[in-house]
This record gives C-alpha cells, structure tokens and sequence, in this order.
C-alpha cells in the first residue's frame, strides 16, 4: 500500500536536506541559504498537513523502519508512530519552522550578518532534529534525537559565538539540559533493560509490559513494580525538567536568550523546550501508571509556573520577560499534565506554541524597530508606528495572559479546570492548582508590563521616536500567528461546550482517538482509566465549577493586567520595581539560584572531583606504575642474559638442558 | 658375533661429548658447524643401534632422514657463514654480537 505513511520519512529528511545544502552550497545561494530552509520547512508542512488529514481520515502508523542492532533480548530501531499527538506536533513544528524561516529573511539577512549558510543549516537541522523526535516511535530514537535537538540549540544560542556571553550560555544551555538528559539516559538504559523493549506503542510496548508487570504483581530488584515504574518514570521526567526548564533545572533559557530571536522562538515555540513536554505526553500512558509519578510532574509545574512568573515581573529586556513566561507556560503544561489532563496540557502546548512564537517573532521585529535595543525602559510609544507589530503582538500577549476569547485563555483554563476537580478530592493538589492560580496573576501583569513599556507612552530614545520600518517577509508571520494566537482556542471549547452541552471539544476527541480505527493505548480515555484519578466538583455541579474555575483564572488575569495598566500605561512610565525593597533583589538575582549551581560545582562537585582525581592519581596510578617499574628493573637484569654471542646461548642451551635432566630426575626419583 | 648396545650407545655419548665440547669452544663458523654434525651423527648412530637392537626399521629410516635434513642444514649453515665472512671479513662466531638487547 502507498499511502500518505509512505512519505512520513521526508517530514524529518527534507530539512536534512535542507541543513546540508544550506551548509554545502549555501554561500553561493541567494539569501544564504534561506530558501532551501523555506522550501524544505514549506514541504514538511504540506506533508504534515496530509498526515493529519490520513489521520483525520482514520488511519495511524506505527511501522518500525531499520533495524540497526539486533540482540536476543532486545532489538533497537528506528520507525515511525504518527498518531493524532505526533500527527498534531508535526505540524506546529513544521508552521512554526517555516514561520521563523520567513522571519530570518527580515531578521538576519537583511541586517547583513556574517555566517548566515550556517545560521540556516543549523535551523534545518534543528527542525529535522525535532521532527525526528516527534515521529519517534521509540524511546531509545527518541533519546537520539532529543539530544541532537540539544546540541542544535547549543549551536544556535552560540551563533554570536565572537561575543563573550553567547558561548557562555550555550555551553550553559548544554550543561544544564545535558544534566537532566543523564537521567533520560539512565531511564532509557533501565526501561529497556526491564521490558525488553523500547516502543511506545503496540501490543508489545514498553506501556503495555509495565501494565501486566504491574496487574501480575511483579517485583524488580527489590521494588514492587509500580514504585519501579514511578523511578523509571521519574528518570525520564530528569530529561524533561531539563528540556522543559522546570525547576530547578530552568537556569540556561533565560541565558538562552543571547541567541538570535528567531532562534529563540523555534526553541521556545516549538522545537527544543517544547520536547520535554511532548515526551511526557508521548509516554503519558507509562505516567499513569504511576500516582507518584504524576504528582510529581503536577508539583513541578505548579512551583515553576509561579516561580518563574514571580522572576518575569522585574525583568527590564523584552526577551528576558519572554524567556520567563516561556518557563512559566511550560510549568502550566506539566501541571496539566501531571493532574491528568493530557488533553488539556496538549492543547496548551499547542497554543503556546502559537503565541510564543508569536511574542518572540513579534520580539523579534520590535528589536529591528528599536535598531537592536532590547532595554524596555527605552522603547515606548511603537504602537502608532508599527500597528502591524503591535496588534499582533497585543494578540500573543493576550493569549498568554489568558484572556477571553484568546487561544491561551481555553487552555489555561483548561489545565486550571482539570487541576481543581483533582484538588477537590485530593486536598494535596490544591497546593499545585493555587500555586497556577497565583501565577495567572503574575502573567497577567508581566506580559501588561511588557506590552505597555514597548508600544504605549511616549518614546524615551532617540530610536523609539524613529523606528527602523520592517518589511514584509517580517509581518507575514506575525499575522498568520496572530490570527493562529486569536482562533486557536476554537479545537476544545471545553468550558462552553460542557456548559451549553455542544460537542465541540474537538481536539479532546482528536486525542481520544474518536476519529481513527485501530488506535489502542494511546487514547486520553484510556490514560484516564489507567490513572483513575477521582475528581469531584464544587457543589456537586459540573457548571458550576466550571463557571467558578473560568472566573478567578480570568479575573486574576485581568486583574494583573489591571495593575500593569496602572502602573505602566502612562505618557512617562518610572520603574516601580524600587517599591518592592528587598524582594527586588532576590527577584533580579532570579532567587540566586545560578549562585546555588554555581556553588554547588564549585563547592560540591569540585572538591568530590578533586578527593577522586587524588585518589586516582595517588592509589589507582601508583599501583600501575608500581607493577610496571617492578617488571621494567626485573627486565632490566634479565636481559644481560641476552649476549649476542652464539656461543653462550649455546652454553645456555646445554646448561638449561642439564637442569631439566637434573631436576626431571630428582622430581622422578631416580636418585632414590 | 654381534656387539652390545651399550658400546653403541658409549660410542654415540662420546661423539656427543666431542661435538657439545667444540660447540662450546670454537670460535671458528666452520669448525662450529663440524661440531654439530658430529653431534647429529652421534644421534644418528643411536638410532640405528637401537633400531637394530629392537629388530624394527623405522629408526634406520630416520637415520636416513636426519642425513638429508644434516645436508640441508650445512647448506644453510654454510650460507650464513659465507655472509657473515662478507660482513665481517671473518668467520669468528664472537664478533657478531649487535643481536642482542
């Protein structure tokens, strides 16, 4: 059969190909090489649209392609799975890569920059990283190309690499994430080694054995199954903290921004923080199997959804404040997933990537405006002179800030919705839903303040009174992601659709499979049923909860939103930061948490390196040297024996002979 | 009248001896190559003896054998003679001794 599955191997190769001619020929091409990547990226689109719509149309694939090591216990490949998450994250990759493809044109090339063939090689291959990662239909190719994204990303947040800070936090973004990506690795080695197999789907994965492993009781090494499959779990979940830049492993993305914008929005949109999450949807059904697990994930998200608002709210450079959002969203995510709302921490995956992409292309333009200022203390008063930008980029904010009807309200009201009915039977998980509750707040007002700094007001340099104008190749994207940031919402209405008992939840039956034949495993009903988590609502009443979820979200929302205008949205904004006294320094210092891992390689990790490079030096070599200085003096004496003349190693012959006699004689007896 | 394998066996003891002695004092290649054929021999004449001693022909066969292998041996000895004359302008075992540590 050659169907559309057939062509899902190109998604991922044509920005391969894209990357090599980008990198080959790209200095003699026009545009450096954009083309090819524009090109490329427009083709994985297309291709990626037509596997929705197979999907859509009923199908799923999960085909393994190469075999490239076979042993007895377990054979590891590479294939493919697109079912309807892969099918999904397919094409928000391959939109967001194509949009940020465009956008280089304004952003790179027209500013005249040197090294563009490897700037777009390195994009291409970035994406085909991502997209490799996505179709991934194991977990061992997963852990390959999860990897490759994260020495991508390194490549590209050290594009400036002739500046001092750019190499500095790429290696920081590779350390940091290479951390966690340890565990990923420990977890990969031990799930296979327990199972026997990596895939994630079909009869014989990795999901469905650690299932019967549980239902059977089982015990490995000394652990029930089910704690066996939470550390398992929990191995794998250190990747993703790091990818994902949860707490505590979130330090390289605000350092990440020293990369060009556009990277910033493939990272942040849709490429390398979004990985972690995709995994843990990926291999939500291995989660839900584990409580522990989950609340765990739930707990993350929560903290670094509120830890990282707190930290955007001083911020004074617009990528900064973006960075931290970035973190505070992807905590939203794990949140929702970690409380069982696959769907929910789905949908609010994709609409991040929406208006991420968005805020940081949006970024990306009013730094071509400001001639490449970042500071938002000297921006102000864009709005008249670039409304493209600023409606646009007003749209993103107010899908982040969440905001009716914008995409980023449904979503987080979802995650937020999901969370309250588990707390409400499980007390403990209200902790996680108010430290999101609370974050809402804090988003609402960084993003106010951000917006309100760069386009409201009057001008405060000589820049901002005479913007650099942007071109076309700069507002396509803007706007396709605009209208995207505005309409997204509509796949899963959810509240409204329980509410007025529409069905209309689109995207949840997308997930549940309600579209395609033959899908098993992998279905949100069925994650559900595996959690079983309870849920209960306020007064007993699914609308009433709703109603009452939807309303503080909002409320705290606007209500930060409200401040921010207050605050900011005047002719001649002050800092206001002063007022916070003390908490502003720890605020600014990001709660000195780069100190702490700082401190901790310095103060911890060193000294044990040290303690090990003495031991090593001392005991390990000197017993090597030991033996070898031993056989060299012995070797030394013995080889006199070796004269060169005939005669004695005749001698020597006739002597050593006589021994043998002698001694054959003694041994046998025979002078007895 | 037959002879008793204990001359034959003293007989070849003694060649031996001769052969072992002008191994280990000759300095000269030629007269250090006799020495050992005068040891093969000595073997050789064990062999015989005591393949008649037993009444079976195998040994005199290998008696046969270790000649051909003797000549074929002083035909390589006497070639490394004839070098070692062209390196060294003489045929004294001694003074070639750079093989060696």
């Amino acid at each position: 059969m050659v169907g559309a599955f057939e062509f899902a191997p190109a998604i991922a190769l044509l920005p391969l190909a894209a990357f090599v001619v980008a990198l080959v020929f790209g200095n003699g091409m026009p545009k450096k090489g954009a083309y090819a990547g524009i090109l490329a990226t427009a083709g994985s689109l297309l291709l990626s649209l037509w596997m929705l719509a197979t999907v859509a149309g009923g199908e799923v694939y999960n085909e393994p392609l190469y075999d490239w090591a076979i042993g007895d216990e377990i054979t590891f490949h590479f294939g493919i799975l697109i079912d309807p998450l892969s099918a999904l994250m397919l094409v928000i990759v391959s939109l967001v890569a194509l949009l940020v493809h465009i956008f280089s044109l304004g952003y790179m090339n027209a500013e005249g920059e040197t090294g563009l063939p490897r700037y777009y090689a390195e994009l291409g291959l970035f994406t085909f990283s991502m997209l490799a990662f996505v179709l991934a239909d194991n977990l061992l190719m997963a852990f390959m190309f999860f990897e490759l994204v994260g020495l991508c990303s390194y490549l590209l947040i050290g594009f400036w690499f002739r500046t001092r800070s750019a190499p500095s936090a790429a290696k920081k973004a590779f350390l940091v994430t290479r951390f966690g990506d340890y565990f990923f690795l420990i977890g990969v080695v031990a799930i296979g080694a327990t199972f026997g197999t990596l895939t994630f789907a079909g009869d014989a994965s990795f999901v469905n054995e650690a299932q019967s492993a549980i239902d059977a009781g089982e015990t490995f090494h000394g652990f029930g199954a089910e704690t066996w499959v939470t550390i398992l779990g929990l191995l794998v979940l250190g990747g993703v903290i790091g990818k994902s830049a949860q707490f505590p492993l979130h330090t390289w993305l605000p350092d990440a921004m020293e990369g060009p914008t556009t990277v910033s929005a493939l990272i942040h949109a849709a490429t390398m923080v979004a990985a972690g999450v995709y995994l843990v949807a990926r291999m939500f059904g291995f989660y839900a199997l584990s409580p522990t697990a989950l609340a765990i994930i739930a707990f993350v998200g929560g903290f670094t959804a509120l830890f990282a608002a707190t930290m955007g709210v001083v911020k004074d450079d617009i990528k900064q404040v973006l960075a931290y959002s970035t973190i505070s969203q992807y905590g939203y995510m794990m949140l929702g997933l970690g409380v069982g709302g696959y769907v929910a921490g789905v949908f609010h995956l994709m609409n991040h990537a929406f208006f991420k992409a968005l805020l940081f292309l949006g970024a990306g333009a009013v730094i071509i405006l400001m001639h490449h200022e970042q500071d938002m203390w000297k921006m102000g008063g864009l709005k008249d002179k670039a409304p493209v930008t600023y409606y646009t980029f007003l749209a993103g904010a107010l899908a982040l800030a969440g905001i009716v009807p914008f995409s980023g309200f449904w979503s987080k009201d979802e995650i937020l919705y999901d969370a309250i009915i588990l707390g409400l039977e499980e007390p403990i998980f209200l902790v996680a839903y108010s430290m999101g509750l609370l974050a809402v707040f804090f988003t609402g007002f960084y993003t106010f303040r951000m917006v309100f700094l760069t386009f409201h007001g009057k001008p405060r340099s000589e820049a901002a009174r005479d913007p650099h104008p942007v071109g076309m190749n700069v507002k396509i994207p803007l706007i396709v992601l605009g209208v995207l940031a505005l309409l997204a919402g509509v796949v899963n209405l959810a509240p409204v659709g329980k509410i007025a008992g529409m069905d209309i939840m689109f995207l949840e039956y997308w997930l549940d499979g309600q579209y395609t034949e033959g899908m098993t495993g992998l279905t949100y009903s069925e994650y559900s049923d595996t959690a079983g988590l309870d849920t209960t609502y306020i007064a007993g009443s699914q609308t009433i909860t709703l109603l009452i979820a939807g309303a503080l979200a909002l409320g705290l929302a606007l209500a930060g939103a409200i401040v921010a205008h207050v605050l900011y949205n005047v002719p001649e904004p002050v800092p206001h930061t002063e007022n916070l006294g003390a908490a502003r320094e720890v605020l600014r210092s990001n709660y000195y948490q780069d100190e702490v891992q700082v401190w901790i390689a310095q103060g911890l990790a060193m000294p044990t390196a040290r303690m090990a490079d003495r031991f090593d030096q001392s005991v390990i070599d000197g017993v090597v040297n030991g033996v070898s200085s031993v056989s060299l003096f012995g070797s030394g004496g013995m080889k006199r024996l070796q004269t060169g003349v005939v005669t004695n190693y005749a001698a020597l012959i006739v002597l050593g002979f006589i021994a043998l006699v002698v001694g054959l004689g003694v041994y046998g007896g025979w002078f007895v | 009248m037959t002879v008793g394998i204990e001359y034959y066996v003293l007989l070849s003891a003694a060649l031996f001896c001769i052969g072992l002695f002008g191994v280990l004092t000759r300095r000269n290649a030629l007269m250090f190559l006799m020495s050992v054929e005068i040891m093969l021999n000595a073997a050789n004449i064990n062999l015989i003896a005591f393949a008649f001693y037993h009444g079976n022909l195998s040994g005199q066969v290998f008696a046969l054998f270790t000649m051909a292998l003797a000549a074929a041996e002083v035909a390589v000895g006497l070639g490394i003679i004839l070098v070692l004359y062209r390196n060294f302008r003489d045929v004294d075992v001694t003074v070639p001794s750079a093989m060696r540590w």
